[in-house]
């Protein structure tokens, strides 16, 4: 063997002594502090959680953030408006039309510019299959989180199915890019309604599935039922949304109360689901409802896209009037909002983005207390979140 | 009532919103002096703009007696137009004049006196009763940019205010930890205040919004600033 | 060992030793952002499949690993976790750069957080261009660097002067 450089054995004894610093610190006298990521596969994502443990049992936690922090809310101040829209796809990148969504929403109102009712039917199916797409990774994930692995190549497997309808429409799987201040890019290809209505069963039978794998799995429910609850009043005050609310029992759905006019949520005869125990099981199994009730909505527009143009009249140079508006959609993971603040410039003033998952992990060093260490990882992965969401 | 309401004035022909107008109406009458602005964009939202001194207390009245236990953010915002403009270093995109540093400031909607605002968003979400909402803003003197925390009224507020510590350089007492949330420990300087530069930006020229770049045969457009690849 | 060390590998016994080691690369994930999700479809997805190409995804440690794919928005915060996965990886390691954001900041070109590309850090072997790349494109990418393994020279990665992380 060649010999080591002085060089290398002092770097080779950093990393060691890092190593050690960073998995596991012992204290000896108050317990143990225990570090999960910045990069763990626990918490899918690099967010890193560190728990202080006596025994098993969790005596507080705390989450850091901004692993992934990409700054922007900076960004957009020097982009324009239809640069944005490619900026902010990256934000929940599970379901990155309903990224889209509330923003152009926000620079409409400003405009005062409708889509037309085409435009509106196809924005809503591409935001329902967006969530779609992001659930379905949630429900596999969930699996994986429990020790079972077979879910998530079921939910990969499916969702390409989905991710192919909407590259078939938009030419992107991930990042579509396709909502415009006024409408669409385009209009749906030929016989995409057909294909789409049988990818929605597939979905159907998938969440069937689901159900029988893993919510009717006593293992599931033991690990799940009872544990981490939220309080309807804490979910509030922690500003919580989408099924995470919901699941403790709030019946706030903003497809349905937000009074939102670019969606046509309206036209169509579909349900919120809650349930009132507030728990990681209310979570999934909410979120699982989530998944089917979409695929209705889909289909059911899908019977019912009135013709027309897909495009309003718009100016060919995209200045918004000054004003501010907030626009706030119940994306996949939650409400999400864009505080839109023009000053008549071919660029956003300043947008303030509300992520959902940001309020929705908020609330984990309080119900971490007093957890067992296991226990971490199904809250976690009950919470759903997508560390873009988070960090922006 | 309030001092200066600009609804009114501003609107007169404009759709009436009778539901937000009325709980304005009723919100401006349990605040009192508190409130120094306010607007209404029909079918859109309401705002209210009150002293930095009666943030918390405005904030407690909102929740406990109006029923907005939701809590939706909390951010800031710097009203100061950036001193580097959009970065549009290129002559295609000179059609908008650069803002005048020197200008006076000019804020959005229900008005506002300083650089520096803060505001919040809560919700009302119990059904049947309509979803409502409103926005609340806080104007803060650049000499003392702090205001008192509202974490005891919504938990929730934590996050948001250590961002908006660390984005805007805004203290909010009373918090029980501003620490950094996104950026390392070392990182100096608040990004989301105007005067803040992109680095990036600065030493390596936006080449512009419409692609000039000139085809190999062709002369480029111009007196030769458009291209930017080259500083 | 000693053939190697001395750098009298006969050619046939390296093209041996590289067709085994391509084809049976251990590949760490440090999945960050969006990339991450498409690299979740090469490797977890039935449709692309990456056990294929003879590479065995999630590995337990990066110690096991012998290629690291890093996927996602790098940011200055992050950079000091991914050296110390590096450093923790056995010789020889490769390194995948996918995505626009890891080879050079991509959409966050100016911002202030991000890092403009990886290797500022690291050395890389492979870039995948793309935004996010589609899953077939990583696969592209593996079969690159499988060729570039084919065509090692066994002694001069020994005697190479072995890469130290500043």
């Amino acid at each position: 063997m060649t010999a080591l450089t002085e060089r290398q054995q002092l770097a080779y004894v950093d990393a060691q002594a890092a190593d050690a610093r960073v998995n596991v610190e012992l204290e000896t006298d108050e317990g143990m502090i225990l570090n999960l990521g910045p990069q763990h596969p626990a918490t899918h994502g690099t967010l890193r959680v560190t728990a202080k443990l006596d025994g098993e049992q969790v005596v507080w936690a705390d989450v850091v953030p901004g692993y992934m922090h990409r700054g922007y809310e900076k960004l957009t101040e020097v982009r324009t408006y239809p640069q944005v829209t490619t900026l902010i796809n990256r934000i929940d990148w599970l379901g990155s039309f309903a990224n889209e969504v509330p923003f152009i929403l926000a620079a409409e109102q400003l405009m005062e510019i409708e889509a037309p009712p085409r435009a509106r039917c196809i924005r809503t199916i591409l935001f329902e299959m967006a969530r779609i797409a992001n659930l379905v990774i949630f429900l596999g994930d969930l699996g994986v989180q429990l020790g079972a692995v077979t879910p998530t190549f079921y939910a990969f497997r499916d969702r390409e199915h989905v991710l192919d309808q909407i590259e078939a429409v938009t030419g992107g799987r991930f990042h579509p890019n396709f909502d415009r201040i006024g409408g669409l890019k385009d209009d749906l290809p030929k016989g995409w309604i057909a294909d789409t209505k049988a990818v929605m069963a597939r979905i159907r039978s998938f969440c069937d599935e689901m159900e029988d794998l893993l919510f009717g799995n006593e293992i599931f429910e033991a690990r799940t039922r009872g544990v981490g609850v939220i309080p309807a009043e804490v979910a509030l005050a922690y500003g919580l949304s989408g099924a995470n609310l919901r699941a403790s029992g709030v019946d706030w759905d903003l497809r349905r109360d937000g009074g939102i006019s670019g969606l046509a949520h309206d036209e169509v005869d579909w349900k919120v689901w809650t349930h009132p125990d507030g728990d990681s099981f209310a979570r999934c199994w909410v979120r699982l409802q989530e998944t089917r009730e979409a695929t209705h909505i889909v289909d059911q527009l899908c019977d019912g896209l009135p013709s027309g143009p897909i495009m309003a009249k718009v100016p060919r140079v995209i200045k918004v009037p000054p004003g501010e508006a907030y626009v706030e959609t119940e994306n996949p993971l939650g409400a999400m909002g864009y505080y839109l603040v023009s000053k008549g410039d071919l660029g956003p003033f300043r947008v303030k983005i509300r992520s959902a998952s940001f309020s929705n992990i908020s609330v984990v060093p309080w119900v971490l207390k007093g957890v067992y260490v296991p226990d971490i990882i199904t809250i976690l992965a009950s919470l759903y979140f997508i560390l873009g969401d988070i960090d922006r | 009532m309030a001092e200066a309401t600009d609804t009114a004035a501003e609107e007169a022909q404009a759709p009436r919103d009778e539901e937000r107008e009325a709980l304005l109406a009723e919100m401006t009458e349990a605040l009192g002096d508190a409130v120094v602005g306010s607007h209404v964009a029909p079918g859109r939202g309401l705002w209210l703009r009150v002293t930095r001194d009666a943030w918390y207390d405005a904030v407690e009245t909102v929740k406990l007696r109006f029923g907005f236990t939701f809590f939706d953010f909390l951010s800031g915002i710097d009203w100061m137009p950036s001193p580097w403009g959009r970065y549009e270093d290129a002559a295609v995109d000179t059609g908008i004049p650069r803002p005048d540093p020197d200008a006076p400031i000019e804020t959005g909607v229900a008005g506002g006196d300083t650089r520096f605002q803060v505001f919040c968003r809560l919700a009302d979400v119990r059904r049947p009763a309509p979803h409502r909402n409103v926005v609340l803003k806080a104007d803060l003197p650049d000499d003392d940019l702090r205001i008192r925390s509202i974490v005891p009224l919504f938990a929730g507020a934590n996050w948001h205010e250590r961002e908006c510590w660390e984005m805007f350089g805004i203290t909010f007492d009373g918090h029980p930890g501003l620490r950094h949330l996104y950026l390392p420990s070392e990182f100096e300087g608040h990004p989301l205040r105007k005067d803040f530069p992109l680095l990036a930006r600065l030493v390596k020229p936006w080449p512009g919004i419409v692609d000039v770049e000139p085809m190999p045969d062709e002369a480029a457009p111009g007196d030769g600033d458009t291209a930017g690849g080259d500083a | 060992m000693g053939l190697v060390e001395s750098g009298k590998m006969p050619k046939p016994l390296t093209s041996l030793l590289n067709t085994a080691r391509k084809y049976s690369l251990w590949a760490y994930q440090w999945g960050l952002a969006c990339c991450a999700i498409e690299m979740g479809a090469a490797f977890a997805s039935p449709r692309y499949d990456v056990m294929r190409l003879g590479v065995i995804p999630l590995p337990a440690s990066p110690r096991q690993a012998d290629v690291v794919v890093i996927s996602g928005t790098v940011t200055d915060k992050m950079v000091p976790s991914i050296k110390r996965l590096y450093e923790q990886m056995a010789d020889p390691k490769y390194v995948i750069s996918m995505g626009s954001c890891t080879n050079c900041g991509g959409p966050y070109w100016d911002s202030y957080s991000v890092t403009k590309g990886i290797d500022q850090v690291l050395p890389v072997d492979v870039y995948i261009p793309g935004c996010p790349p589609r899953p077939e494109a990583l696969l592209e990418g593996i079969v690159l660097l499988q060729q570039r393994i084919g065509r090692e020279d066994m002694a001069d990665r020994w005697r190479g002067d072995p890469l130290v992380v500043q």
